[in-house]
C-alpha cells in the first residue's frame, strides 16, 4: 500500500514543485485564462476568506487535537467513567454545562468528543456537549454581550435556548438511541496496554511520543474536513448576495428558516457570529436573530463535514433535523416572550 | 514512511506560511490583531508536529516499516487505504498553500462590500429610538451648559458612552473619524445627527459605489473585522461631491465635509456635503476593529 501511495503522491508533488519553479523562473506569468482567473476580484476575495477562516481555526483545532490526545494517553477510561454522572438527566445537564469549564469552539470539540465517547462517556452526554459547548461558554457569552449591548435579553435568550435545545436532543438520544453514534472502527484502543513498560522513564517517554502520534494523526483526520469546509464556506460567502437575502426578511416563518440556513452556510466561529447577527438587527425580528445565534454554532457547513468524520451519516442528519426543528420552535416562542 | 515525510512537508509548509504572512505584513489582511498571538502559537504547534513527523519517519525506517502507529492500528483514525484518496487528501492540504502563493494579495473591497451589504448608519447594536424615551438625568447636571448638552445628547443605559463621545465631538472644530473608533464614531454621528449636523467631519476609506448613488455620490468605507476576514462587515459614510464620478471603486480617499442628513434609497441617512477630497495611499492596516475598551 505504501508503494502505491509512493507511486501517485511523489509525481504529484514533483509536478507541484515543477509548476512552482516554472512560475518563479517566468516571474509568475501564467497562461492567459488561468492568470485571469487568479487575478479576478472574486478569486482574491475567495482567497482572503479561505485563508482567513483557516488561520482562525488553526489554533483551536490544534488545541482540540492536543487535548484529545492527552485525554487518550493520560486519562484512563475508569477516570472518565467515574466523573460522568450515572443519572441520565444529571449527565445531560453535565454535558450541557461542560463548556463553561472547557470552552472549546466547534472546530476543536469534535476530536475531544470522539475521544470521550470512545473512552466510555455515554454518547448522549457527548452529543449534548457537542451542541451546547460552542454557545454556553464564557467567551461566547462576553462576545454576544458586547455585540448586543442594547438588548441583553438576546444574550440570555441565546444561552437559555441553546441549553434547552441541546438538552432536549441529549434526552432524546439517551432514550431512543441504542447503537453507538460513532462511525465504525470504534473498538476501544488503549495505548497504555500494549506499550510494554520497560522502565519508568521509558514509559513516560513513550506516553509523550504516543500523544504526539495521536495528535498529528488526528490533525490530518480533522484537517481535511476543516479545509474542505473552509473552501465551501469561502465560495458561498463570495457568491452569496446579501441583498437577495433581505427580500425574504418580512415573511415570518421564512425569515426564521432563512437566518438558520444563512448561519449554516456562513460557518462563522461562535465567538464572532454575534457581530454578524447584530448587523441584521432591525431587518429581521429578534427571534430570527436568536435562531441564527443558536443554530449556527450547533450545526454549520464546516462542522457538519467534521462531524461526518466521526459520527454516522444517519446520526448527523438526525442531529441537524432535530436542532433545526427545536431551534425554530424555541426561537419563535422566545420572540413572543421577549 | 513516505506518509510521514509528506505530512512533515505539509505541516512545515503551513507553519512557514503563517510565518511568511506575518513577516510580510499580510497577516492583517486575514485575521484581527487580537487573534495574532494565537495564530503565531499555532505556527509553533504545526512546526513541532512537522518535526515529530520527520522523527516518526526516521524511526519507522529504522524499524523497517513497522511503526508503532501504522495501518494495523485500530484506534479509529482512518488510515487511507486507497492511493487515490491519499492523493486527494494531500492535495486538499496543498490547496491553501497554493492559493497564497498564486493569488495576488488584495484587501476586502467594493466587490465584497456589495455582497455583504454595507451599513451607512454605523453599528446596529444600539437602539436608535431609545435615546429620548428614558433619559436618566438623576446625577443632576450642575450647571446650565451641562444641562443643555444633556438635552442635545439624550441617552439610555446602552447609549451612554455614545452620548459621552457625542458631547466630546460637539466641542471639536473638526470631527475626525479615527481608525480606532471608526464604527463607534459613525454610530455616534448617526445617533446624534440633529445635534451634530453642520459640523465639519473628516473621514478616510475606500470608494464604494451603488447604482442608486448616481453621479455625485460615493461612499467612503471601511471593513470592520472581529476575528477573521469571514466575519468582516463594511461600514460607510455617503458623501456628495459634484465630481464624485471621477473616483474609481476601491481607490482610497480622504474627505472633509459638512455633516448633513439626506434621503437615500428610502431611508434618511447621515452624509457629508464634501468640501475637499484627496486621494491617499492605502493604509497598511486596511480594516478597522471594534474598540472593546469603548466606554469602559
Amino acid at each position: 500500500m505504501r508503494q502505491t501511495i509512493f507511486r501517485y503522491a511523489t509525481p504529484l508533488l514533483g509536478l507541484g514543485c515543477a509548476i512552482m519553479l516554472a512560475l518563479i523562473l517566468w516571474n509568475r506569468e501564467l497562461p492567459g485564462a488561468i492568470s485571469a482567473l487568479l487575478q479576478s476580484v472574486h478569486m482574491q476575495s475567495f482567497n482572503l476568506l479561505f485563508i482567513g477562516i483557516l488561520l482562525e481555526a488553526f489554533p483551536f483545532i490544534l488545541l482540540g487535537v492536543l487535548f484529545s490526545a492527552l485525554l487518550q494517553v493520560f486519562v484512563s477510561d475508569e477516570t472518565i467513567r467515574k466523573f460522568t454522572p450515572r443519572n441520565k438527566v444529571a449527565g445531560i445537564l453535565f454535558g450541557g454545562l461542560l463548556g463553561v469549564v472547557f470552552p472549546l469552539c466547534e472546530c476543536g470539540m469534535i476530536p475531544v468528543i470522539r475521544r470521550l465517547i470512545r473512552k466510555g462517556m455515554p454518547a448522549y452526554i457527548g452529543i449534548t456537549y457537542l451542541l451546547a459547548g460552542p454557545i454556553i461558554n464564557p467567551i461566547v457569552f462576553s462576545s454576544t454581550y458586547l455585540a448586543f449591548r442594547a438588548s441583553p435579553e438576546m444574550v440570555y435568550g441565546r444561552m437559555a435556548l441553546a441549553l434547552a435545545v441541546a438538552m432536549t436532543i441529549g434526552l432524546l438520544f439517551a432514550k431512543f438511541a441504542k447503537n453507538s453514534p460513532l462511525r465504525a472502527a470504534s473498538a476501544l484502543h488503549d495505548h497504555s496496554d500494549h506499550h510494554a513498560p520497560v522502565s519508568r522513564v521509558g514509559r513516560i517517554k513513550n506516553k509523550w511520543s504516543s500523544t504526539l502520534a495521536h495528535a498529528s494523526d488526528e490533525l490530518f483526520d480533522m484537517g481535511k474536513y476543516l479545509i474542505f469546509g473552509a473552501l465551501l464556506t469561502a465560495v458561498i460567502q463570495t457568491s452569496l448576495d446579501r441583498e437577495s437575502i433581505a427580500s425574504v426578511a418580512d415573511q415570518p416563518l421564512i425569515g426564521y428558516m432563512f437566518m438558520m440556513a444563512f448561519a449554516f452556510l456562513l460557518s462563522i466561529c461562535s465567538t464572532s457570529d454575534a457581530f454578524i447577527a447584530v448587523s441584521f438587527n432591525g431587518l429581521f425580528p429578534p427571534g430570527a436573530l436568536l435562531a441564527f445565534l443558536v443554530f449556527g454554532p450547533m450545526v454549520d457547513l464546516k462542522n457538519t463535514l467534521m462531524m461526518l468524520s466521526t459520527f454516522k451519516l444517519k446520526v448527523v442528519l438526525l442531529l441537524i433535523a432535530l436542532a433545526f426543528a427545536l431551534t425554530l420552535g424555541g426561537s419563535m416562542l422566545a420572540e413572543v416572550l421577549i | 514512511m513516505i506518509h510521514h515525510f509528506i505530512r512533515a512537508a505539509l505541516l512545515a509548509g503551513f507553519a512557514f506560511m503563517i510565518v511568511y504572512l506575518f513577516n510580510s505584513g499580510q497577516a492583517v489582511l486575514y485575521i484581527a490583531p487580537r487573534m495574532e498571538l494565537l495564530v503565531k502559537l499555532s505556527a509553533l504547534g504545526l512546526y513541532a508536529a512537522a518535526v515529530y513527523q520527520i522523527f516518526a519517519a526516521l524511526r519507522s525506517k529504522s524499524k523497517a516499516g513497522s511503526s508503532d502507529h501504522g495501518t494495523d492500528c485500530d484506534c479509529g483514525h482512518h488510515h487511507s487505504k486507497s492511493p487515490f484518496k491519499g492523493t486527494v487528501m494531500y492535495g486538499l492540504f496543498l490547496l491553501p498553500l497554493l492559493t497564497i502563493l498564486l493569488v495576488p494579495t488584495s484587501t476586502l473591497g467594493s466587490a465584497m462590500a456589495e455582497k455583504k451589504g454595507i451599513s451607512f448608519t454605523g453599528s446596529e447594536s444600539v437602539n436608535r429610538d431609545a435615546g429620548a424615551a428614558e433619559r436618566s438625568n438623576s446625577d443632576g447636571a450642575p450647571d446650565v451648559i451641562e444641562q443643555e448638552l444633556d438635552a442635545l445628547f439624550p441617552y439610555d443605559e446602552y447609549t451612554v458612552d455614545h452620548a459621552k463621545l457625542g458631547k466630546k465631538l460637539y466641542g471639536e472644530e473638526l470631527i475626525i473619524v479615527p481608525e480606532k473608533q471608526f464604527i463607534e464614531t459613525l454610530t455616534t454621528l448617526d445617533l446624534y445627527r440633529d445635534a451634530l449636523a453642520g459640523k465639519e467631519v473628516e473621514i478616510s476609506g475606500f470608494v464604494y459605489r451603488e447604482e442608486e448613488m448616481g453621479e455625485d455620490r460615493i461612499a467612503v468605507s471601511r471593513f470592520a473585522m472581529n476575528c477573521c476576514s469571514a466575519d468582516a462587515l463594511p461600514y460607510g459614510l455617503v458623501i456628495t461631491w459634484p465630481k464624485a464620478e471621477q473616483y474609481n471603486e476601491d481607490e482610497w480617499i480622504k474627505v472633509k465635509g459638512e455633516l448633513t442628513v439626506i434621503e437615500y434609497d428610502g431611508n434618511s441617512i447621515i452624509s457629508l456635503q464634501a468640501s475637499k477630497i484627496e486621494r491617499i495611499a492605502a493604509p497598511s492596516t486596511p480594516y478597522v476593529y471594534p474598540d472593546f475598551e469603548f466606554g469602559t
